[in-house]
């Protein structure tokens, strides 16, 4: 089953003049603001399809028009409602563009709504092929501390250090490469209408990316911090 | 409804500026001495009153401990928070003071919003005089990179001044668009904005689209206690030094002779942004004169590293935009501090483009504000302000950790929802600390808020209460609780970890209304009435003079009914009326008046009023 393009639920009814309204931003009857119907993502609100390529020019350009419109600047003389609706409109808006137009954030919230991952979900296990190196970094790492603690010499632990982080910055290369591979086989999953085991297998498989990416990341930032 | 205004709300001196109905132009609006600039200066006389700018200046000098300046460094702070700058400013804080700073003023004290509130009310003054309008809305200018608490504490002061503060803009967005829409600038824009407390660096895009301009800003930076009062200081500490070595003396940094010393190493400065050296003579108490010449290579070693400091926050503004220096295509520098040569030299190096100065840097910001003020009164608008929020705003989480729900930089208004749920059983609260900064630890970030949630008793973990954290257009943090299961919203008693909460504000309302002078409609009635018994008397004089006999009967008729109709006026409560009729009986009484002269006299004051003469 393809993801739907559009809003599915059903006509929804404007807060002021009870007229259907259906996927627009103002009640076509009365012209009022409209509350983000229930069940829209962030996809949606851009009128994309769930998929993960994006073309950012035209994810742009579609952002400060609805900008335009939905910002709070638009209700200050409007009624006590309206202003709250505009507010939060307007957030969504950039929450919603903040997140895709991040290509790691985009993964984990198409994840999130999928029911793939929980939000913010961060599996801090390391990935076992990963196992003996980062055992070793640790082990670094604790000399280092040990040295400064100390007072020893630490250029030669700083070198070594310095090493490893560059390991790992490939490594993480690496993972964003295989990332976006991995996200171009989602995509043709939705073209080609994939079935739900197909679905599955792709959003599995960048769960597993993005757990080692923060995984590896969080290595990286750590080493930075202990080398400053 | 009345007027709206733009005010910049400065740490030195502020301004307030409407845009003119006729040429769409925002214009600053002069005070009573004729200058816009209002120095943040208040001073509380022995009698009660209040006594705001120019004049409150020279009363730092005769009456250091009922005066105060630079407040906006106060502003939404803890006492803990301003202890290094108690060295250097002549702060008196009540040592009662507890979340909340009270300064003394003589024997009164005040929080830093009801000081600022003053300085409001007077610019508000200026502009209702100008405008002969009552303003009651107004658009308030702060720096980017002030945090929640101070973001509220300015609007607490809008508040407290009797304005309704319909927005906050950041100062270095105003500029923006002060420029954007004097030069017509597009492209990438890096605002450099130096004050006297305050720095701000802020990386904008100017699109053009259809409909109109948006400015969207792409990142913020900062230090909000960074500006010229720190090469005052520097200045000040080092002219202290030489004096104590040369003549044994040590002044006391509060008195009134640093107070003095302090103005005249000001001046010191100002001259040498435009001559290459500059001569300080200092009366000292023992009779002697301090003499000493600078030259600007002196003062530019000297101050070197407040220019550095700046340097820092513009790398990490740039580091966020993901942009190189190179890559900008306009700079723009704004706030009097800028004026300095070694600021314009460092800004020109480092962006390697020659930085626009056109604009003038105090009033540019008020400008921007009065354009956005426009926008917002006439709700037809032109152009777009997308502003971010400066800091990271975090949740506190297990062993005092940081969790980051809405990053610096996200155009706001932002949101974020959490999910909490208990974890024992029949627990009935769980309590939220609220963090703003980068740092991991919550120790080490800005507590902005706690409040609790409340849950009813059931076994731990069925619990689902969705909180929603949003940053409003403002950058001020609203927060909403709802329990998933029941949808039933909760309202939050957020105690702001560093402000006032709604009691504090109502009673300071109250209490302003001591200092407030009266409504501006009482005031324009009084002095419209003060008019009119004066014409009326010139009136009635001009009357019993003989040659008044020669004024024609039908225009005889006319002045008496104008004169009666301006005497009922007056027994009203319509200051526009008793205007009106004493425009009326001026036109009557111009023949009379005409009449009255000797003819040599007559021809020079052709037109002139009857009180005139």
């Amino acid at each position: 089953m393809a993801t739907p393009l559009h809003i599915t639920n059903p006509p929804l009814v404007c807060w002021n003049c009870h007229e259907r309204t259906i996927g627009t931003h103002f009640c076509p009857g009365c012209g009022k603001l409209l509350q983000l119907p229930q069940g829209s993502d962030y996809f949606a609100m851009f009128e994309l399809p769930r998929k993960l390529w994006i073309e950012m020019g035209a994810l742009e350009k579609k952002f400060l028009q609805l900008s335009w419109k939905l910002h709070p600047d638009n209700f200050v003389g409007a009624t006590e409602q309206e202003r709250e609706i505009s507010l939060q409109r307007s957030s969504e808006l950039n929450d919603a563009y903040r997140t895709l137009r991040d290509p790691i954030a985009r993964v984990e919230y198409l994840l999130a709504i999928e029911g793939t991952r929980k939000n913010g979900e961060n599996k801090q296990q390391a990935p076992p092929e990963l196992l003996e190196e980062v055992f070793e970094l640790n082990e670094s790492l604790d000399e280092l501390r040990e040295a400064k603690a100390e007072g020893s010499d630490t250029a030669l632990l700083r070198h070594k250090l310095e090493e490893a982080e560059k390991n790992f910055e490939e490594k993480l290369a690496q993972v964003d490469a295989e990332l976006q591979l991995a996200a171009r086989e989602w995509d043709q999953v939705i073209d080609s209408a994939g079935d739900e085991t197909a679905r599955r297998k792709a959003m599995s498989k960048l769960n597993e990316l993005l757990n080692r990416r923060s995984y590896i990341r969080n290595l990286v930032v750590n080493v930075q911090k202990e080398l400053l | 409804m009345g007027r709206i205004v733009g005010i910049d709300l400065g740490t030195t001196n502020s301004l307030v500026a409407y845009v003119d109905a006729q040429t769409g132009e925002p214009k600053c609006i002069p005070g009573p001495s004729g200058s816009t600039l209002c120095p943040s200066i208040v001073s509380l006389d022995p009698d009660g009153s209040i006594i705001v700018g120019e004049p409150a200046r020279r009363r730092l000098l005769t009456q250091p401990e009922r005066s105060i300046y630079s407040v906006k460094r106060l502003m939404g702070r803890g006492p803990s928070d301003v202890q290094s700058e108690l060295k250097l400013f002549p702060f008196r804080i009540d040592p009662a003071s507890k979340n909340v700073i009270r300064v003394q003023l003589g024997d009164r004290v005040f929080t830093p919003p009801e000081i600022s509130a003053f300085i409001l009310r007077e610019l508000k003054n200026w502009a209702e005089s100008h405008f002969g309008e009552a303003v009651d809305r107004a658009v308030i200018t702060v720096p980017a990179y002030f945090n929640d608490a101070q973001r509220q504490a300015t609007k607490d002061a809008g508040k407290l001044a009797g304005l309704e503060v319909l927005r906050l803009v950041n100062e270095p967005t105003a500029a923006a668009l002060a420029y954007g829409l004097h030069e017509k600038q597009r492209g990438k824009v890096a605002v450099y904005d130096l004050g006297g407390g305050t720095f701000d660096i802020s990386v904008l895009k100017l699109i053009s689209t259809g409909e109109g301009d948006i400015y969207q800003v792409l990142s913020t930076n900062g230090d909000t206690h960074l500006g010229g009062d720190d090469i005052d200081n520097l200045l000040q500490a080092f002219v202290h030094e030489q004096i104590l070595q040369h003549d044994q003396i040590d002044f006391s940094p509060h008195g009134e002779l640093a107070q003095e010393l302090r103005k005249a190493l000001i001046d010191i400065k100002h001259q040498l942004s435009e001559a290459t050296t500059a001569t300080l003579r200092f009366p000292l108490p023992n009779g002697n004169v301090f003499v000493r010449e600078f030259t600007r290579g002196a003062l530019e070693a000297l101050i070197r590293p407040v220019v550095d400091r700046t340097m820092v926050p513009v790398k990490l503004a740039l580091a966020d935009a993901h942009l190189k220096p190179s890559e900008l295509d306009e700079v723009v520098l704004v706030g009097g501090t800028t004026r300095t040569p070694l600021i314009r030299r460092t800004v020109q190096e480092f962006f390697d483009r020659k930085p626009h100065t056109e604009l003038n840097p105090d009033e540019v910001v008020a400008l921007g504000a009065a354009v956005q003020a426009n926008i917002l009164d006439k709700g037809v608008k032109n152009m777009l302000l997308l502003d971010v929020t400066p800091l990271s705003l975090g949740i506190e989480t297990y062993g005092g950790a940081v969790a980051k729900v809405i990053p610096r930089n996200s155009t706001i208004p932002a949101s974020a929802q959490e999910l909490y749920t208990t974890g024992v059983d029949n627990q009935t609260g769980i309590d939220i600390h609220v963090l703003q900064g980068e740092r991991e630890l919550a120790k080490d970030c800005r507590s902005l808020a706690r409040f609790a949630l409340r849950v009813p008793p059931a076994p731990a973990g069925l619990p689902r209460i969705e909180v929603k954290f949003l940053i409003d257009a403002n950058g001020i943090l609203q927060v909403a609780a709802k329990d998933v299961r029941t949808g039933t919203q909760q309202t939050i008693e957020v105690q702001p970890s560093y402000g006032l909460n709604d009691t504090d504000i109502e009673r300071m309302l109250e209490e302003s209304i001591e200092y407030a002078e009266q409504d501006f409609a009482e005031r324009q009635l009084i002095e419209a009435r003060t008019e009119a018994e004066t014409i009326l008397k010139a009136t009635a004089k001009a009357l019993a003079n003989p040659q008044a006999v020669q004024l024609p009967v039908a225009e005889r008729y006319t002045l008496d009914a104008s004169v009666a109709a301006l005497q009922e006026a007056v027994k009203g409560n319509d200051y526009k009326m008793i205007r009106r009729q004493i425009d009326e009986l001026n036109r009557a009484t111009e023949h009379l008046a005409e009449l009255l002269m000797n003819t040599a006299v007559q021809t020079a004051l052709e037109g002139k009023k009857l009180a005139e003469v």
